[in-house]
């Protein structure tokens, strides 16, 4: 209990104290006038809002699809597998690959240029920073159809979908109205919280609206991040102040949300009263099959022009390959990632180990306590559904008052606070699920209770904390808010680096720093999946 | 010094104390730099300044757009470890604004000493701001060794920051001339003033942009454009008052015509120069600017420009500045601070930076001051194909309310969509 009670003030701590540091400034009456007269303001308002549901909306619809045209079958497997990469490359690094692929100079037009297309220069099109925002919902949805899909799989082991599924073809349903009207509701209830954390992550994202997002107006988070590295003093408040909006608007659109499943439960009830089947739906299927490949191309292709990026010195139009490839862009950034890299690396894995030894005591103390586990889940959560804008500046206030601003102690936790829910989930769920007669007849075999844990409970753990360990990981990589707060700019990591390079506009070097920054997380996962393959190796007959 | 700001500015300042709540923070912050200013007036002990950086740990905040200057930056830092035993940190920002930021975050939460901070690569409205709250140490920097080498006679701006006196709160270390870069296979008269170019823009739709505003290029674009526009241009030297909107409009008419043959129609622009230099180099448009014209040559030595680029500037002239380091109020490393300033402009370290191989900035110091080997170190210089020599007309930075002014009529009137 104790464990859980520490884990929830970690958690929670720096972002209550973070909320009030920022809400302070934002009370000025006279502040509210002024962020009114905001030039393009309620464009601004409308894109954030429009991109980040719309974005959240379809890849919620989109991962639906998919599993439904896929669940058990052996695809499946191969989707997961698809999804995985995708999920650990950070949002800065996949936005700034898809910026590389979609622009008019990127690699789709060249590909089709000029044999096709008959282009020797660019097309002046709006492939991105369009203004209605449709490239950042792209790379949007693109980060967050695996996200949820990966959630929606994890919760079928609360749903019994395979047998309603079959039950819906016995009455004579196609696959996905079948899924629609027996299985989607009970899931969807199932991954609430990851669903909200997509759309709030949709309305208050940097990382993705920096590298795809319009600039004429952008969105609302790009406004207020400007506002909080302005050098006018004024700026201060005016930030806050927009902070405030925009946790205000994401709490409207979470409580539209739930009603909007309210309303859409009744619709389906209705619909499902109709009788409509919609036996024949191979064509709708394929469609989403050929969309959710479709996302995996483009994904790939953002990965390979990252790495083309930054080997090319010059990558003239419409050529496909650069010319002279060669290493300059990293002898470069060497100094850059020379320093980039350990510190996030280091960051990354001290942030996993603290959140794995809090966590998996956590998970020990509540593991026959399923109700204190899911509020526990649900507060470490909490974080998640709040945009990081709207309290880390308060927290850097703060730590700089308390002189913790640029220390260890300081990035590490604000990491430990996005790291947490997700270590925590994957731990918690996996220690309830294993047998606690196992534990009882190693105690009855007269073993202590520590022995017991680190013999048999921590064993049959080990697959879960690996995976925990890597998706711990790679959120910390991809941190790129808390760590320029909470280090006070004097961190460099490799998202740091990589925002920075992508805000100035230096496209080689954001592709070096993403280039590493992509390619890390999808290192520890290949490591974390052969280390659980090598600890089951001589223990053929363990559950895991 | 205070009398030399506008009353915008100061407004501005004071209403941002206010705002944050800590008019004591102001004072105390006040009263810590006058102490500072009393002790740095006695002269500087050079020999005890170089004993006391030995072993010092300095943050520099510099921009960190270019590659070239980064590398210029991780060589200085080599350069004072070996000499001097400093540990020279470049601290990577992307608008020098950011440093003022968290300077002021630092005093408002009282933060007096041992601040983040010991050197920062600033000019114009920075240097304004930081100087109106009085969160810069000093006067130091004109009494630093090589301080007796800067070209002050020839280069006014060395002295006169955007028209702020620079009273030795910070040290010139590099001139700026603002320059255009265009392809000349596609542009085959170059336009030298504001109705050529507007004429160009108009016959090749798509093909001319410019970085988007407040982003320095784009505004240094804005007032090359408007300077250009005037031949009176002694209203600028002034902070901009009821005259701005009479003054500037000549510039919304030229922006007006040319933006809906801008690229992407003037819907999109680039984030920076560095942004726009790809866009020229991947053949998305013709044209890109900087303030150093060696920036191209050393673009197309590397493969990024083709060899057809060349440089230019407008005939009425060249929008001119200066750039300085500074060290603030609560910099922890004082002393390594000025070692390290007093080596950027070091004979050496300014032919380094000359050097288009390395960065191409031209000199603050006057050749002739220098003993003969070191003025061979610039003697052997060499330029590129788009290189133009640090000569011709320029035109003077206007007051930093200007850019201010600039900037915010431009975000209304093309920002809001």
């Amino acid at each position: 209990m104790k464990a859980a009670l520490l884990l929830a003030a970690i958690g929670l701590l720096p972002v209550l104290a973070g909320l009030a540091g920022t809400i302070a400034p934002a009370l000025d009456p006279a502040v509210w006038p002024e962020l009114a007269a905001t030039p393009g303001l309620s464009r601004s308002i409308a894109l954030s809002l429009g991109t980040g549901l719309s974005s959240a909306l379809l890849s919620l619809a989109l991962a639906h699809g998919l599993l439904a045209a896929l669940a058990s079958r052996p695809a499946l497997g191969f989707a997961r597998a698809l999804a995985l990469p995708l999920i650990a490359m950070p949002h800065l690094a996949l936005a700034i690959g898809v910026a590389l692929v979609l622009a008019p100079s990127g690699l789709i037009v060249r590909l089709l240029s000029p044999w096709l297309t008959g282009f020797e220069q660019p097309p002046d099109w709006a492939t991105i920073q369009d203004p209605l925002g449709l490239a950042l919902v792209a790379g949007l949805v693109l980060k967050e159809t695996p996200f949820l899909l990966l959630a929606l799989t994890a919760a079928l082991a609360q749903v019994p979908a395979e047998r309603l599924l079959l039950q819906t073809r016995t009455l004579g349903y196609g696959r996905l109205r079948g899924w629609l009207v027996a299985v989607a509701p009970a899931l969807q209830k199932q991954i609430r919280l990851p669903f909200a954390a997509v759309v709030v992550f949709g309305i208050g994202n940097v990382d993705v609206a920096l590298a795809l997002g319009p600039t004429t107006p952008p969105p609302l988070a790009i406004l207020i991040w400007e506002w909080f590295l302005d050098p006018d003093l004024t700026r201060a408040p005016l930030a806050a102040a927009g902070s405030m909006l925009l946790v205000a608007l994401c709490t409207a659109v979470l409580a539209l949300c739930a009603l909007g499943a309210r309303a859409g439960g009744v619709w389906l009830r209705a619909s499902a009263a109709s009788g409509w089947r919609a036996e024949r739906d191979r064509g709708a299927r394929g469609a989403l099959l050929g969309l959710g490949g479709l996302c995996a191309l483009l994904g790939l292709f953002a990965l390979l022009a990252l790495w083309l990026r930054s080997i090319a010195p010059a990558w003239r139009f419409p050529q496909v390959w650069p010319m002279a490839p060669g290493l300059a862009a990293w002898r470069e950034g060497s100094a850059l990632l020379g320093a980039a890299l350990p510190t996030t690396a280091l960051l990354g894995t001290v942030s996993v180990l603290l959140a794995l030894l809090l966590c998996v005591a956590a998970a020990e103390s509540l593991r026959a306590r399923p109700r204190a586990r899911a509020r526990l889940a649900a507060l470490l959560f909490a974080p998640l559904l709040v945009p990081q804008l709207s309290f880390l500046y308060g927290l850097q206030v703060l730590l700089v008052r308390l002189r913790l601003d640029a220390s260890w102690l300081a990035v590490v936790w604000s990491h430990l606070v996005y790291v947490l829910p997700y270590v925590f989930g994957f731990v918690a769920a996996a220690r309830a699920a294993i047998e606690p007669r196992y534990r009882d007849v190693a105690l009855t075999l007269g073993a202590s209770p520590v022995r017991a844990f680190t013999a048999v409970t921590l064993p049959m753990l080990g697959r879960p904390l690996l995976l925990a360990a890597a998706l711990g990981f790679a959120v910390s990589v991809a941190l790129y808010l808390p760590t320029l707060f909470a280090g006070a700019g004097r961190f460099a990591t490799l998202a740091t680096e990589a925002a920075a390079t992508v805000a100035a506009g230096n496209l080689r070097a954001a592709a070096v720093a993403a280039a590493v920054m992509a390619t890390l997380p999808l290192a520890a996962l290949s490591a974390a999946l052969v280390a659980g393959n090598a600890l089951h190796r001589h223990r053929r007959g363990m559950p895991s | 010094m205070h009398s030399e700001l506008d009353p915008l500015t100061r407004r501005r300042l004071l209403q941002g104390a206010l705002a944050l709540g800590s008019l004591t923070a102001i004072g105390d912050a006040v009263a810590t730099a006058r102490e500072a200013t009393g002790r740095a007036a006695a002269r500087l002990d050079w020999n005890a300044i170089l004993r006391e950086s030995r072993g010092q740990s300095v943050y520099f905040n510099a921009w960190a757009g270019d590659e070239a200057v980064n590398r210029f930056i991780g060589w200085t830092a080599a350069e004072v470890r070996r000499r001097f035993g400093i540990t020279l940190t470049h601290v990577r920002v992307n608008d020098p604004a950011e440093a003022v930021t968290r300077i002021v975050a630092e005093r408002r939460a009282g933060r007096l000493r041992d601040g983040s901070m010991d050197l920062l690569w600033i000019n114009g409205e920075n240097f304004a701001a930081l100087r109106a709250a009085d969160l810069l140490y000093g006067p130091w920097a004109d009494d630093v060794p090589h301080a007796a080498l800067l070209d002050r006679e020839r280069n006014p701006t060395i002295v006169r920051d955007f028209t702020i006196p620079t009273e030795g709160y910070e040290l010139a270390w590099g001139n700026s001339r603002f320059t255009f870069f265009y392809d000349s296979a596609r542009v085959a008269r170059p336009p030298t003033d504001p109705p050529s170019l507007l004429e160009w823009i108009r016959a090749n739709p798509g093909r001319f942009t410019y970085p988007q505003p407040p982003q320095f290029h784009g505004t240094s674009f804005l007032k090359q454009i408007l300077l250009a526009m005037h031949t009176d241009r002694e209203p600028f030297a002034r902070p901009a008052a009821a005259d701005f909107a009479a003054l500037s409009a000549p510039l919304w008419a030229w922006l007006d015509a040319a933006h809906p043959a801008l690229w992407r129609a003037g819907r999109a622009f680039p984030a920076s120069g560095p942004a726009q230099r790809r866009l020229l180099g991947d053949g998305e448009v013709d044209w890109a600017m900087g303030f150093n014209s060696a920036e191209a040559s050393r673009a197309i030595a590397s493969g990024e420009f083709p060899a057809s680029i060349r440089s230019l500037r407008f005939r009425a002239g060249a929008l001119s500045n200066s750039h300085f380091v500074a060290i603030p109020f609560n910099a922890r490393a004082r002393a390594g601070a000025m070692v390290v300033a007093n080596f950027l402009i070091s004979p050496e370290a300014q032919a380094r930076k000359a050097d288009e191989r390395y960065w191409g900035d031209a000199t603050v110091l006057a050749l002739e001051r220098l003993t003969p080997a070191d003025r061979a170190l610039f003697a052997s210089l060499r330029m590129g194909p788009a290189t133009l020599p640090p000569t011709g007309p320029v035109l003077d930075e206007p007051h930093p309310s200007w850019m201010i002014a600039l900037e915010r009529e431009w975000a209304r009137r093309y920002r809001g969509g």
